[in-house]
């Protein structure tokens, strides 16, 4: 299989996407809506590209296109770069003050403000949807048809499945969600109203919340054997290691005392 | 009012067909239980006529038959095409063995209609079709140029039979395809014969069929066959008037492409808004499976082929394939990219083999006849007949099925009869949403209807959706209908398609309403190739046609829109007044007494004026003046 990208011949598997091609080979392809570790869902779009195949050219978008065959690829046409200078223009009134969009936005020569900025604090990657599947207990999902399409629990209801991993939080590239962990409960946040509440762990030891309260049965079938023997914990990791040090340096003066009878006095 | 057409006969007792002679017999046993010259009456049962009391007509042919106590045959009779214009004006009959059509029949002329024509073989002049412009009424089907210069191919028996009795459709011939396959041909031969027939998909594409049934039936795994009966384009009522009005001729042509690709399941996905098809449908399915052909060991044979049916729930991108297989199964209906063809990977992962209605109808006839005979209808790159319906601005609005190739002028003012009131004729808008105006007058008038002609001039052949415009159309309203419409529709996932026609829908708004920029165009242009560019589905990449089409043909309405702050056609109501032509105006007080405003004055037999503060703009006048002299400014 030869597969050539802008120009250049690079090394590729069959069945690889492009985005994988162009990432080993160090070929910049923007995306905004594509995590290596998740399903690509071709959602944001930026990362279209030109293909070539025989005697046609065709636009598809890199995240998911999969290479079987002899193909040509341009990664950056000046007709590409037009069409991602309108789209970052056309979400940025989305998402005015993200930074993911003004990194690109410099790229291409986008203005910001060409739209009306409608602040609704969210760029529609659906990442957090489909990590929420992958990860967590499926809680948050792309709700709604057109332009009413948002982010949302079932029914826009507190989610009772929710497990307050925070994968939504810590996957959202433009910070629309957030957690709060407050009087023993935890409640994730999705632009600004909130999508579930989750009841944190006490630790038994010195009494801090320190985890959300979950239902391990899903998550242990999904780590495989083995599981998350951490979720378990009646104490905070704080005081795990205490109690790690303390039991360490008890058993060094047991030993110690065992080997020594005058310890004692050393110590 | 009555509320149900007749259910389907109970079959459940007939003995299963158990080979394809038996099937043959079955036939000639029909036939000859039927007496060619017995009186038959045929009530329009269709959508548009049962909307307006056709069922009622029914009920009540049927009581006065059984009052005179003459021997006829009353049976319901969908038929859509016996609409064309019509519906408004009251539901249809033909009567058998004359020919006769009747229109306009109301519950109370059916004991007239049975004294008079049935009994007494006379004529009611009263219900008697009569073309515009012309004096002479038509009493024949056959003499109607709506219907004479037609060619039906896929709606031959659509208002011919009853679409709730099997018996009635295997006379006329159902199921004969299937049998022939199952008798004599081996799959390879079956997708042969498609091949031959160049028969592309019916649904807007216009994939070659065999070609597609080929690909599908080199998978591994098992095959699902799947009939897209999610037709969403406003205006187009094709499908629907095929699965109301012949189920037999979907089913078997699913039943055909099943044992083409080895496939034994089957599913017709069917908008919701179409409640008769459902129940023809499943009527239909019912009533073959209890005479073995469909279900399990069809014809008495080792191949066995379950279909049923499955509703949509309201979105118009279900109709899109990926979208459709994800809803079908159980998912929301958001299409996908299919840079794996859903051949290989479609509905529940497996081989699945997606065609629109239009193309399963078309199918047995083409194992009838064989794949030469149809390539002698249509062009050489687009065989056959294509179903368009055919609205708006035109005197004969309904369904008409022409071969391919056919000119758009013989559509329009042929079968159409043209525009009604002395308008002129400007566009013919085809496709649905996703297709383009094609402006007229010029050179486009006599453009042959085709996959690829359409496509060349900025439109496409879409489904088969035909609406036709006079001159009081605004083309930047049209678009931004179209936008609208598809705004409310799109899925939303992809960016494009979402903030695209977001952008769109708030720019053509400005524009109609007078608030216009300069430079709106361009900027109109460039989102809406962004959006055909970028785009995941079929819906976005050709969601900004309607706007682009009419940018490049009527690109002077949208400048007079923005920098004459005019709307030409008298469309958009901050863009033009009215005003009385004081020398054409002769003073007749039409337009003063049809005004709801009362913004019109004047003195008899001497010119009116207009109180432009007072004008709602309703166009009453403007409709209503014989002597031309309202002019929209």
């Amino acid at each position: 299989m030869k597969i050539i990208m802008d120009g250049k011949e690079v090394a590729a598997e069959r069945g690889q996407t492009i985005v994988e091609v162009a990432r080993r080979n160090g070929v910049y392809i923007p995306t905004l809506c594509h995590v290596p570790a998740l399903e690509p869902a071709a959602m944001c779009r930026v990362c279209t590209v030109e293909l070539v195949e025989g005697r046609r050219t065709r636009l598809v978008t890199s995240c998911n296109y999969p290479l079987r065959g002899d193909a040509e690829i341009r990664t950056d046409t000046p007709m590409l770069r037009q069409n991602r200078k309108v789209l970052i223009e056309l979400l940025a009134s989305r998402c005015p003050d993200a930074e993911a969009l003004k990194e690109l936005a410099e790229r291409y020569g986008a203005d910001l403000n060409r739209f009306p900025a409608e602040d609704r604090q969210c760029i529609m990657c659906g990442l957090c949807a489909r990590v929420c599947e992958r990860v967590g207990g499926n809680v948050l999902a792309l709700c709604g048809r057109g332009v009413e399409i948002r982010v949302d629990t079932s029914f826009g209801r507190l989610s009772p499945t929710c497990i307050g991993c925070a994968s939504c939080v810590q996957i959202c590239p433009v910070n629309a969600i957030r957690i709060e962990d407050m009087d023993g409960e935890r409640r994730v946040i999705v632009r600004g109203k909130e999508a579930s509440r989750v009841q944190l762990r006490k630790c038994t030891s010195c009494g801090i919340h320190f985890g959300p309260v979950i239902d391990l049965g899903p998550v242990l079938d999904r780590a495989g054997e083995g599981g998350v023997p951490a979720f378990n914990a009646s104490v905070c990791p704080a005081c795990s290691r205490r109690s790690l040090a303390r039991r360490l340096a008890e058993r060094h003066f047991e030993q110690h005392a065992v080997e020594s009878p005058d310890a004692d006095e050393e110590g | 009012m009555a509320t149900a057409i007749s259910t389907a006969p109970d079959l459940a007792w007939t003995k299963k067909i158990s080979s394809p002679q038996e099937l043959a017999s079955f036939r000639q046993a029909i036939l000859a239980s039927l007496d060619p010259n017995a009186p038959r009456i045929r009530v329009c049962c269709g959508t548009g006529c049962k909307a307006v009391g056709s069922l009622d007509v029914l009920e009540a042919m049927k009581t006065a038959v059984a009052a005179a106590g003459v021997d006829v045959h009353v049976m319901p009779e969908v038929k859509r095409t016996g609409c064309h214009g019509f519906c408004s004006r009251g539901p249809l009959l033909t009567l058998e063995p004359q020919g006769l059509f009747y229109q306009r029949v109301k519950s109370e002329d059916t004991a007239e209609i049975v004294q008079k024509t049935i009994i007494g073989g006379e004529v009611i002049p009263r219900f008697l079709y009569k073309p515009p412009g012309s004096k002479e009424a038509i009493a024949k089907v056959s003499d109607i140029p709506f219907f004479a210069k037609q060619t039906k191919l896929v709606l031959k028996r659509v208002g011919r039979i009853d679409p709730f009795d099997i018996r009635d459709a295997i006379a006329a011939g159902a199921y004969e395809g299937i049998a022939k396959v199952l008798a004599e041909m081996t799959p390879q031969q079956v997708i042969e014969e498609i091949k031959v027939s160049r028969l592309r998909g019916r649904g807007g594409a216009g994939f070659p069929t065999g070609v597609k049934w080929e690909s599908c039936a080199g998978q591994a795994g098992r095959h699902y066959v799947i009939c897209n009966g999610d037709e969403g384009d406003p205006g187009a009522f094709m499908d629907a008037s095929v699965m109301e009005g012949d189920p037999h001729a979907v089913l078997e042509g699913m039943a055909i492409a099943a044992y083409a690709m080895g496939s034994d399941r089957g599913f017709l996905y069917v908008r919701m808004e179409y409640p008769l098809a459902v129940q023809t449908l499943t009527a239909a399915i019912r009533q073959a499976e209890d005479l073995g052909l469909l279900g399990q060991n069809i014809l008495g044979t080792d191949f066995s082929f379950r279909v049923s049916v499955s509703t949509g729930a309201g979105a118009f991108v279900c109709g899109e394939s990926s979208a459709l297989m994800s809803s079908l199964e159980g998912k929301v209906g958001r299409p996908r990219a299919k840079y794996i063809r859903s051949t290989e990977k479609g509905f529940r992962d497996s081989p699945s083999n997606l065609n629109n209605v239009e193309t399963y109808a078309n199918v047995p006839e083409i194992i009838l006849r064989g794949g030469q005979w149809y390539t002698t209808y249509g062009t050489e790159r687009s065989t056959g007949t294509k179903v368009f319906s055919l609205t708006g601005n035109v005197h004969n609005v309904g369904l008409v099925e022409v071969p391919m190739g056919t000119s758009l002028k013989d559509i329009v003012f042929g079968i159409g009869g043209g525009v009604p009131n002395k308008k002129e004729l400007k566009a013919v808008q085809t496709g649905g949403p996703s297709g383009g105006c094609i402006p007229i007058p010029s050179k486009f008038i006599d453009i042959n209807v085709g996959f690829g002609k359409l496509a060349e001039i900025g439109s496409m052949m879409g489904s088969g959706g035909m609406i036709v415009m006079d001159e009081n159309t605004c083309m930047v309203e049209i678009s931004r209908y179209f936008i609208n419409f598809l705004v409310e529709e799109s899925c939303g996932q992809c960016t494009p398609c979402r903030e695209g026609l977001t952008r769109m829908r708030e720019i053509l708004s400005r524009i109609t309403q007078g608030e216009g920029r300069e430079g709106d165009i361009e900027l109109l242009e460039e989102i809406g190739q962004f959006t055909n560019n970028f785009s995941l589905c079929g819906l976005g990449t050709s969601a900004a046609n309607p706007v682009l089409s009419t940018i490049r043909y009527f690109r002077d309405e949208y400048e007079a829109h923005i920098r004459d702050k005019k709307c030409p056609a008298g469309v958009c109501k901050p863009l033009y007044y009215y005003e009385i032509d004081s020398e054409k105006c002769t003073g007749c007080g039409v337009c003063r007494k049809r005004c709801p405003a009362a913004a019109i004055e004047g003195e008899k037999k001497k010119p009116h004026t207009i109180h432009q503060e007072l004008c709602i703009k309703c166009m009453e006048c403007y409709r209503n003046c014989k002597f031309d002299s309202i002019r929209i400014m």
